[in-house]
C-alpha cells in the first residue's frame, strides 16, 4: 500500500504536467504560426455546391468517416484499432481528475466497467500496433524510436490505467501517476502531439479541396 | 564545400539547398512535415507499392520522411536537440541530393493518391514537388526534366515547337477543315481580338497529334463560337508543375494570361491536359502572384455546354464501342474536374463503362509527374503500369478515353507493355467523331467543281512520291490513290530498300511507316534526313501505331512534316500529300528550311 502523502504527490505532479504540456503547447502553435500561410488565387473549380468553408469542415470531420476514404474503408479492423486506442487515452486522461477529485463517481461498477473496458481495450490495440510496428516491413521502415517509444509507453500506461481504476491506492496508481506525468511531460516533445496540426493540416487541405471541388468526395453511383 | 555545425563538411549544393528549403517553407507544408504520425495508412494507395511487394522505398511516407528528416533537424527543435531520437538528419553530399533525386522524381508521379488517403491530411505530393524544385534550383534533376525545362524557358512551350511551325499547323488544320467541311468560313482564327473564347493547346497537338486541334475547330466552328487561338503564348502546359520550379510556373501561365489579356479575350479555354488544367487554371495564379482578370475553362466543359446548349449536334451510334474512362489525377484529385468528362461521353458514346477505382480515387496512368520525360525510370514506370493494366482489362472495354496528353502516353505505353488491346482517345476526338454536321444546301455548279478537281489533280501531276510499308495493301491502295492523281509511285517494303531508292531517284515525297520488320521507319527517317542526296526529300509518316512516335521524335533532326495515323482514307491521304507538295515547293517546311 502506497502513503496517502506520496499518492498525493504523485496525482499533484500529474497535474502540474499538464499545465507544463499545456505551456509547450502553446510555444509549439507559435512555432508553427510563425510559419506563413500560402495564398490561393485561383477561382473555384469544380462542383458549384462546394467551396472552402465546406471543404475545410468536411476535412475536419473525415477522420469520423471511415467510409469516405479507401484507406479506412478498406481496412475497418485498423480504424476501429484507431477508435479504441483513442477513446482509450480519453479514459486514461479523465482517469487522473476523476481518481483524486470523484473518487465516489469513479467507484461505481458502471463506471469501472466503462473505464475498464475502455482503457482495457486501448491496451489490447496498443499491443497489436506494437506487433504490426514491429513486424510489418513497411511499419518498420517508417518508425523512429519515437514512434517506437510513443507507443510503448502508452500501451504500458493503459496497462497500469487498467488496474488502476480499481481504486485500491495500489502500486499500480502510484505507477499510473508517475506515468501520467511522465507521458504529459514528453508528449508536446513526441509524435504523440500530432493532434495539435491536425487542425491546422486538415483545415488548410480542406480549404484547398473545397474550393477545388473535391471536397466532399464524389464516389459516384456504382463505385465499387 | 563549407563545414556545418558538427564540423562535418557540407557540399556547395547540399548547403544552398538547405538555404532555399527555408525559403519555400509554408504552413501548409510545415504542417504536412509535422503531422505525419508514421500509421502506415497511406502506405498501399500508391501504385508503385502495390507492384514493388516489399520495397519500403517506395512507401509514402518513407519517401515524405527524406524531406521530413531534413525539415526535424533543421527547423524543428526536437530534431535539432535529439535528432537519432526523431529521425533527424541533414544533407550533406551530392550523393546525399542525389538519393533525394532517385526518391522524388524517380519513385512517385506526385499524383496526390495518398495525399487523399491519410487521414492526417499530409499533403505528401505537394511537398514531393516542393522537393523537386529545390533539387532543380542546385541543379540535381534528371536529365529530361534539364531539356523540357529548358525548352519550355527558352521557346515558350515544352515541346520547342517553333512559331512557324505552330501557325504551319494552325493554318493547316484550318485549311482541312475548309475541305472537309466544304466551308470558306471554317477557318482558325489566330489573334482575333475581343473573341469570347481563346484556346490554348498542348504543344503535344501540334507535334503528335494535329488531328484533336483540328476537332477542337469544327466543335467550335460548328458551334457557332467566337474564338481565336494567339500565336504567341499558346502553350497551356507547364513543366514547372512537375519540376517544382515555380518561377518556371509563374513565368509559362504568365505568358498565357498575358496574350489573352492583350487579346481582349473573355475566357481562356483549355484543351484537354490534366496537367496544363490545373497549371493554367488553378496553380498559375499563385505561381504568378496576379488574380487573372478572365474566365478559365476546360474544353471537356466547353463542348458538354455546347450541346446541351443545343449549339452542336451529336449521333451517339457514331460511337458504338464498349468504352472506359481514365481520371487524369491533375484534373480528379486537384481540380475536381470529373462528373463533366462523364456526362459528356454518355452523351456522345453508346457504351460508357466506369473504370474501378475512379474519380479521386482513380490510379495515375504512371505517367504523371513529368515521368514520360525521365527515361531512366522508364523500367520502374513500366512496372508500376501493372496496376493501371489491371484496371483496364476488367473494365472489357476497347476504348479508353481520358482528357489528358500525357495520360495517352502514359496509358498507351502501358497497354502496349502488358497486351491489354484497347486503343486510347480523347474527348475531343469522340465528341468530333458524333457531331452531327448540318447539310449545306449548297450547290456548285458542274464546271466549277470540274474545274476545282482538274486543278487539285495538276498538283500531283508528274510528282513522283516512294510509299515506304511493309503491307501489300496499303501499297497497292496508297499507290492507286495517287496514281488516279497524277503522280508517280514508287515503293519500297523494308528500310534499307527504301533509302536505297530515295538515294538514286528523283523523289518529291515519301510516306513512311514506322513498324516495319528491319530497319523501322525510325531508322529511314534518321538515315534520310542525315543523307545529303536526301535530307530535303519532304516526310510524311503515315503510321498505325501511335505508341511508336517516339521513333521518330526522338530523334534530333528536324521533325517530319506531315503525320496520319492509319487508318487513312482516300480524301486525307490527298488533301496531306498535296498540301506537303505545296508547301515544299513554296520553300515552306519548317523541317526543310532548319535542315
Ligand atoms: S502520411 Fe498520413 S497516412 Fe501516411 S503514414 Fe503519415 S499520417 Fe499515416
Ligand atoms: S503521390 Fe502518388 S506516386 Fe507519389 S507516393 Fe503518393 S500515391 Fe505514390
Amino acid at each position: 500500500m502506497i502513503s496517502h502523502e506520496a499518492m498525493h504527490l504523485a496525482e499533484s505532479l500529474a497535474h502540474y504536467a499538464l499545465i507544463v504540456m499545456a505551456l509547450v503547447y502553446i510555444l509549439r502553435i507559435r512555432w508553427f504560426l510563425g510559419f506563413v500561410a500560402g495564398k490561393e488565387r485561383q477561382a473555384p473549380t469544380g462542383a458549384a455546391d462546394t467551396n472552402p468553408k465546406r471543404g475545410s469542415n468536411y476535412s475536419l470531420a473525415i477522420i469520423a468517416m471511415p467510409w469516405v476514404m479507401e484507406s479506412t474503408r478498406t481496412k475497418p479492423f485498423l480504424y476501429l484499432q484507431f477508435v479504441l486506442f483513442h477513446l482509450g487515452v480519453v479514459a486514461g486522461i479523465t482517469l487522473s481528475f476523476t481518481i483524486p477529485f470523484a473518487a465516489e463517481f469513479t467507484a461505481l461498477p458502471i463506471v469501472q466497467i466503462i473505464f475498464k473496458s475502455l482503457i482495457g481495450a486501448a491496451f489490447v490495440v496498443g499491443v497489436i500496433r506494437i506487433i504490426r510496428r514491429i513486424g510489418n516491413i513497411y511499419m518498420r521502415a517508417i518508425s523512429t524510436p519515437d514512434d517506437h517509444f510513443a507507443l510503448w509507453l502508452l500501451t504500458a500506461w493503459f496497462g497500469f490505467a487498467y488496474f488502476a481504476v480499481s481504486m485500491d491506492g495500489g502500486m499500480a496508481q502510484y505507477i499510473y501517476f508517475w506515468m501520467t506525468m511522465f507521458f504529459l511531460l514528453y508528449v508536446p516533445f513526441s509524435k504523440i502531439s500530432h493532434y495539435l496540426y491536425y487542425p491546422f493540416t486538415r483545415h488548410y487541405f480542406g480549404k484547398s479541396m473545397g474550393r477545388r471541388g473535391v471536397y466532399p468526395i464524389r464516389r459516384g453511383p456504382a463505385a465499387s | 564545400m563549407s563545414s556545418n555545425s558538427n564540423g562535418k563538411q557540407r557540399s556547395h549544393k547540399a548547403e544552398m539547398l538547405l538555404e532555399r528549403f527555408g525559403k519555400k517553407l509554408n504552413r501548409q507544408v510545415a504542417g504536412s512535415l509535422v503531422a505525419c504520425v508514421h500509421c502506415g495508412l497511406c502506405t498501399d494507395s500508391c501504385h508503385y507499392v502495390q507492384t514493388n511487394p516489399g520495397d519500403v522505398t517506395y512507401a509514402p511516407a518513407y519517401k515524405a520522411d527524406r524531406l521530413r528528416k531534413i525539415f526535424k533537424r533543421h527547423h524543428d527543435w526536437t530534431g535539432r536537440v535529439f535528432p537519432w531520437w526523431v529521425g533527424a538528419k541533414s544533407v550533406f553530399t551530392d550523393e546525399d541530393l542525389e538519393e533525394l533525386k532517385d526518391i522524388s522524381f524517380g519513385k512517385c508521379t506526385n499524383c496526390r493518391r495518398c495525399t487523399i488517403n491519410c487521414p492526417m491530411g499530409v499533403d505528401f505530393a505537394t511537398f514531393n514537388r516542393m522537393l523537386r524544385g529545390m533539387l532543380v534550383s542546385v541543379g540535381v534533376m534528371p536529365e529530361g526534366v534539364a531539356v523540357v525545362s529548358k525548352d519550355q524557358w527558352e521557346i515558350g512551350n515544352q515541346m520547342g515547337v517553333l512559331k512557324e511551325d505552330y501557325i504551319d499547323t494552325i493554318e493547316w488544320m484550318s485549311e482541312e477543315m475548309q475541305i472537309e467541311l466544304d466551308d470558306e468560313t471554317a477557318v482558325i482564327p489566330i489573334d482575333k481580338e475581343n473573341a469570347d473564347v481563346v484556346y490554348s493547346i498542348n504543344p503535344r497537338e501540334v507535334k503528335y497529334d494535329p488531328r484533336t486541334i483540328s476537332d477542337a475547330a469544327k466543335i467550335f466552328h460548328l458551334a457557332g463560337e467566337n474564338w481565336t487561338m494567339p500565336s504567341e503564348g499558346w502553350d497551356m502546359t507547364n513543366f514547372g508543375l512537375f519540376s517544382g520550379d515555380d518561377d518556371l510556373g509563374g513565368a509559362v501561365s504568365g505568358m498565357l494570361y498575358d496574350k489573352v489579356v492583350e487579346l481582349k479575350g473573355k475566357k481562356l479555354v483549355i484543351s484537354e491536359c490534366g496537367h496544363g488544367y490545373r497549371s493554367t487554371r488553378c496553380e498559375g495564379p499563385n505561381w504568378a502572384k496576379r488574380d487573372v482578370p478572365f474566365e478559365m475553362e476546360s474544353s471537356v466543359i466547353t463542348m458538354l455546354r455546347f450541346i446541351k446548349e443545343g449549339r452542336i449536334k451529336v449521333d451517339k451510334s457514331r460511337n458504338p464501342e464498349p468504352i472506359t474512362f481514365h481520371d487524369s489525377c491533375n484534373n480528379a484529385r486537384s481540380c475536381g474536374l470529373f462528373e463533366e468528362p462523364r456526362e459528356l461521353l454518355n452523351l456522345v458514346c453508346e457504351d460508357f463503362r466506369e473504370m474501378y477505382p475512379n474519380r479521386v480515387e482513380g490510379y495515375c496512368c504512371t505517367g504523371g509527374g513529368g515521368a514520360m520525360s525521365m527515361s531512366e525510370y522508364s523500367g520502374r514506370r513500366l512496372k508500376s503500369a501493372k496496376v493501371k493494366a489491371d484496371q483496364l482489362k476488367a473494365t472489357g472495354a476497347k476504348i479508353v478515353a481520358t482528357s489528358c496528353h500525357n495520360c495517352v502516353d502514359g496509358l498507351s505505353d502501358c497497354i502496349k507493355h502488358y497486351d491489354v488491346g484497347m486503343e486510347v482517345t480523347q474527348l475531343v476526338n469522340l465528341v468530333a467523331n458524333a457531331l452531327i454536321i448540318p447539310e449545306k444546301p449548297v450547290i456548285v455548279p458542274v464546271e466549277k467543281e470540274a474545274e476545282k478537281v482538274v486543278a487539285e489533280a495538276a498538283k500531283l501531276a508528274g510528282k513522283r512520291v516512294l510509299i515506304v510499308d511493309d503491307e501489300p495493301d496499303i501499297l497497292t491502295f496508297f499507290s492507286t490513290v495517287l496514281e488516279d492523281n497524277g503522280a508517280e509511285i514508287l515503293t519500297a517494303t523494308d528500310g534499307e530498300e527504301a533509302v536505297q531508292i530515295a538515294i538514286k531517284e528523283h523523289i518529291d515525297l515519301v510516306t513512311l511507316d514506322i513498324n516495319m520488320p528491319g530497319k523501322d521507319g525510325g531508322w529511314v527517317f534518321e538515315k534520310l534526313r542525315t543523307t545529303k542526296e536526301t535530307q530535303t526529300i519532304p516526310i510524311c509518316i503515315i503510321s498505325g501505331k501511335p505508341e511508336l512516335r517516339r521513333l521518330i521524335y526522338e530523334r534530333s533532326v528536324p521533325a517530319p512534316d506531315g503525320y496520319l495515323d492509319k487508318p487513312v482514307d482516300e480524301d486525307m491521304l490527298l488533301r496531306n500529300v498535296r498540301k506537303i507538295i505545296e508547301l515544299a515547293e513554296r520553300g515552306e517546311l519548317a523541317s526543310i528550311s532548319t535542315s
